[in-house]
């Protein structure tokens, strides 16, 4: 098990490395120059020439690269070019907010995606089971976007009942609670669908297998059954599909931050590619992609605790 | 304690205020629990630095207004704009074109134990200017001559007509505390180390700006108590949250702006604060299907202005003649070039060119993509055929810079839109000849230009520098290298017992926003 763990943690400093190498690429292959776009028309060549220095631009790319690379090894992810702030003081703030909405968004997919599963599954190609397949594409097809913008209008705009911007009053949690719902039910309603399927997929596996047909022989109830033997097993995969849609969900609630104007890493990031302010943008990709690693390894622990077999095999 | 009479009487007001706006259903500014006068506000809030030197703009000015000492206001008389005292001067005169004499209320204080605004920092503060990210708004600067500890004289370098708009009443003619900006090294970011303005305020990084009143300004109190300047980029999610109520105030879209002349939110008043962008079609007259003029002449003919302005702009758009916005002196009614399709083909035909072909550039933005394809189909009509590339910001921008690659050479014809000061100077600067292979990616230059564009700086006598700007504009025309579109106007949506108070530029001066 030790051993397994510092192999993942390794393997999880390559995947951030290599990210964060991608996301570098990326950036300098953008076309366009960063010094004209971040400073604008009023910019002087000497204060053109200034920005373009103290972002090392003149730099070879490998050197740029090993910089920043050799500063975040010391966790040191630089300063915003423009506000001089510390890039991780900047991060770490919009963190909790995004980390928020994840939580939330994939906590309701899970509460409501995995019954919806099952159900479809007890009853495979009954009406029930294909409306609910009905129910669980049409909420994996319908893009979040258009989910926000909808129930925006209805509940905050129609109907009055929910605020629309922002993240809420600091120190008032109700307030802050209210001001999760809009954006956790548009972020999570695809995930519905797709835990919901899956969990039907992985129910009906092993609705099928020899230690379940037993349980039924044995008369025991179907309760039992379903939730107690079949449902532990069957949910592993889906457990491991969490993992990962909550690491995607790290980066990949932007379109609601917009939406709602809340605070949050995905936003963030997105001004900061707008802007070119290469720093901020590395600094947080490369926090989000050690969370990603970080949420894998739990979800796969996670695992191997409900599952012996797992669990012996690392 | 009051008396039962005046409580029923408040009673009353607060219930039938508050039936009306039910009944209406719409918001209005009120008071919050604890009786103060709250304002939510949207700010497009990209808080980079508050040193007027080294700022952004945009929503950093309304900070800085809200926060920091200034010489001078701007003022819309008769619809035109001016400039008056600020609350922190109780003197401000230009007895000529090349000095600016003040003198500043004694007893404003600096925060953090600073002491007084004096006129050491008026001199501190517009010199190192010259030094900064913003130094061409104060080229016209020579130096501040300190006559005592509160009064002083700017000495121009020449008389420079547009020094109010440009500087001194822009976010750039903020001032600063000289002993406590020389301690954190002469430059900040968004820890400001003393303030001296109505406001002081506490920011929720990517979430809001709050502004309370400053307990040490002894000047007038503004109306509002408390202003949460929230945070909101979408423009679109921002009318969302006016129409729920949780802004009093935002920026809108030029097409909601269409909506919402016709049927506006309830309780809601619309302000046009300005207009200070300018949109036209550019061409290259280097390039070689270009360079003959009675081409270019053909297409400035061929385009149907009006067409683009109801397509792409739903009307929301102010039909352009010149890069002068409306309102400012120079701005041009009328001009002389019309849609003229049939002049077009003649034209063309008199150059002897047939099957042309062009490549049309333009920023990938809905409205400009839009226009660029009525253009195509304009320019079909008389035989040019064109093909529409919109691009990114990053390569757009590059596109005519000698200094950015070789692009420039390529480049035929394409969209641009610039904003300005509220001076016709601002907006001339990009075309003269220094500018050619920068800004003027047309690549003219006029020797008459470059002589009204000293004479303009010069002139303080409007009706002259309003000739000298309209003669600027015809010269641009006659070259043949501009389709003169439209300026798009700044507008706000607000609650009607707002009065507010805006630059023309789009910055709120939360100081002087009241009730209706």
């Amino acid at each position: 098990m030790l051993a397994y763990l510092i192999k993942r943690l390794l393997l999880g400093v390559v995947i951030v490395f290599a990210a964060l190498l991608t996301v570098f690429c990326l950036l300098h292959l953008m076309p366009g120059d960063p010094v004209s776009i971040a400073l604008g028309t009023r910019a002087t060549p000497e204060i053109q020439a200034q920005y373009a220095e103290k972002m090392h631009l003149n730099d070879p790319l490998i050197v740029q690269f090993l910089i920043f690379a050799g500063q975040a090894l010391t966790g040191d992810l630089g300063n915003d070019v423009f506000s001089n702030r510390a890039v991780s003081v900047m991060v770490f703030e919009q963190l909790p907010y995004t980390v928020i909405l994840a939580l939330s968004s994939i906590t309701w997919a899970i509460l409501v995606g995995i019954p919806l599963g099952c159900l479809s599954a007890i009853r495979p190609n009954s009406w029930l089971d294909r409306i609910l397949g009905l129910i669980s594409v049409g909420t994996i097809a319908i893009p979040s976007f258009l989910v926000s913008i909808w129930a925006l209008l209805l509940f905050a705009i129609t109907l009055r009942w929910l605020p629309v911007i922002g993240a809420g009053e600091i120190g008032d949690p109700l307030d802050q609670a209210t001001h999760l719902i809009l954006p956790s039910f548009a972020v999570g309603l695809g995930w519905v669908g797709y835990i919901a399927r899956l969990a039907r997929a992985s129910m009906l596996e092993v609705m099928n297998e020899n230690y379940v047909r037993a349980a039924w022989a044995f008369g025991l109830k179907s309760n039992t059954v379903i939730y107690r033997y079949a449902l532990k097993v069957a949910v592993l995969p889906t457990i491991t599909m969490i993992g990962i849609g909550f690491g995607h969900l790290l980066s990949g609630t932007v379109f609601a931050e917009i939406i709602f104007a809340r605070p949050g890493i995905g936003k963030l990031i997105f001004d900061m590619v707008m802007s070119r302010n290469f720093p901020v943008v590395q600094g947080a990709v490369m926090v989000t992609a050690a969370m990603y690693v970080i949420t894998t390894l739990v979800a796969d622990l996670m695992v191997a605790w409900l599952d012996p077999r797992v669990r012996e095999s690392l | 304690m009051k008396n039962f009479d005046e409580k029923r009487r408040e009673f009353l007001q607060v219930a039938s205020a508050l039936g009306m706006s039910a009944a209406l259903g719409g918001y209005s500014i009120q008071t919050n629990a604890e009786g103060h006068r709250v304002l939510n506000a949207r700010s497009h809030l990209k808080l980079a630095s508050l040193d007027p030197g080294y700022m952004v703009g945009g929503s950093e000015i309304t900070i800085q207004w809200a926060l920091m000492p200034r010489l001078a206001n701007f003022t819309f008389e008769g619809g035109a704009l001016g400039w008056a005292p600020s609350d922190f001067v109780s003197h401000l005169s230009q007895p000529d074109g090349s000095h600016i004499d003040y003198t500043l209320k004694p007893g404003l204080q600096w925060s953090n134990g600073y002491g007084e605004l004096t006129s050491d920092d008026v001199k501190y503060s517009f010199e190192r200017m010259l030094e900064s990210e913003w130094k061409g708004d104060w080229s016209a600067l020579d130096h501040v001559e300190v006559k005592d500890k509160y009064s002083g004289t700017l000495v121009l370098n020449k008389a420079f007509a547009p020094i109010w708009a440009l500087a001194l009443l822009s976010g750039t003619g903020t001032l600063v505390c000289k002993k406590a900006t020389e301690e954190v090294g002469g430059k900040y970011t968004v820890d400001v180390p003393a303030t001296c303005g109505p406001y002081v305020m506490d920011w929720i990084p990517k979430q809001k700006v709050t502004l309370t009143h400053n307990p040490l300004w002894t000047g007038p109190k503004p109306y509002f108590d408390k202003i949460n300047y929230i945070s909101i980029d979408a423009p679109e999610a921002a009318e969302l949250a006016y129409e729920a109520g949780e802004v009093d105030c935002t920026k809108i879209l030029a097409k909601t702006h269409v909506r919402w002349m016709k049927s506006p939110p309830p309780n809601t008043k619309l302000h046009v604060v300005g207009a200070l962008q300018y949109m036209w079609m550019g061409m290259n007259v280097d390039h070689p299907k270009l360079k003959d003029i009675r081409v270019r002449q053909a297409i400035q003919h061929a385009v149907d202005v009006d067409s683009i302005i109801q397509g792409a702009y739903e009307g929301a758009s102010i039909r352009s003649h010149g890069m002068v916005c409306p309102g400012l002196p120079g701005q041009r009614k009328e001009s002389p070039v019309d849609y003229n399709p049939g002049k077009a083909k003649a034209l063309l035909s008199e150059a002897g060119v047939s099957g042309l072909s062009l490549v049309l550039k333009t920023l990938n933005v809905q409205e400009r993509v839009l226009a660029a394809q009525i253009i195509q189909a304009n320019l079909g009509a008389v035989g040019i055929s064109v093909k529409v590339i919109p691009l990114d910001s990053g390569p757009f921008w590059n596109m005519g810079q000698e200094s950015k690659g070789d692009e420039w050479k390529d480049l035929q014809i394409w969209l641009m839109r610039y904003g300005g000061s509220p001076d016709p100077h601002s907006m001339a600067q990009w075309f003269v000849k220094d500018q050619v292979g920068i800004w003027n990616w047309e690549r003219w230059s006029d020797p008459e230009y470059e002589d009204l564009y000293i004479k303009g700086q010069l002139e303080t006598d409007p009706a002259k520098r309003s000739a000298i700007y309209v003669r600027m504009q015809e010269i641009m025309e006659n070259t043949g290298a501009y389709v003169w579109i439209g300026h798009e106007p700044e507008v706000f949506a607000h609650r009607s017992n707002l009065a507010p108070m805006f630059a023309p530029s789009g910055e709120e001066d939360f100081a002087r926003f009241t009730a209706a």
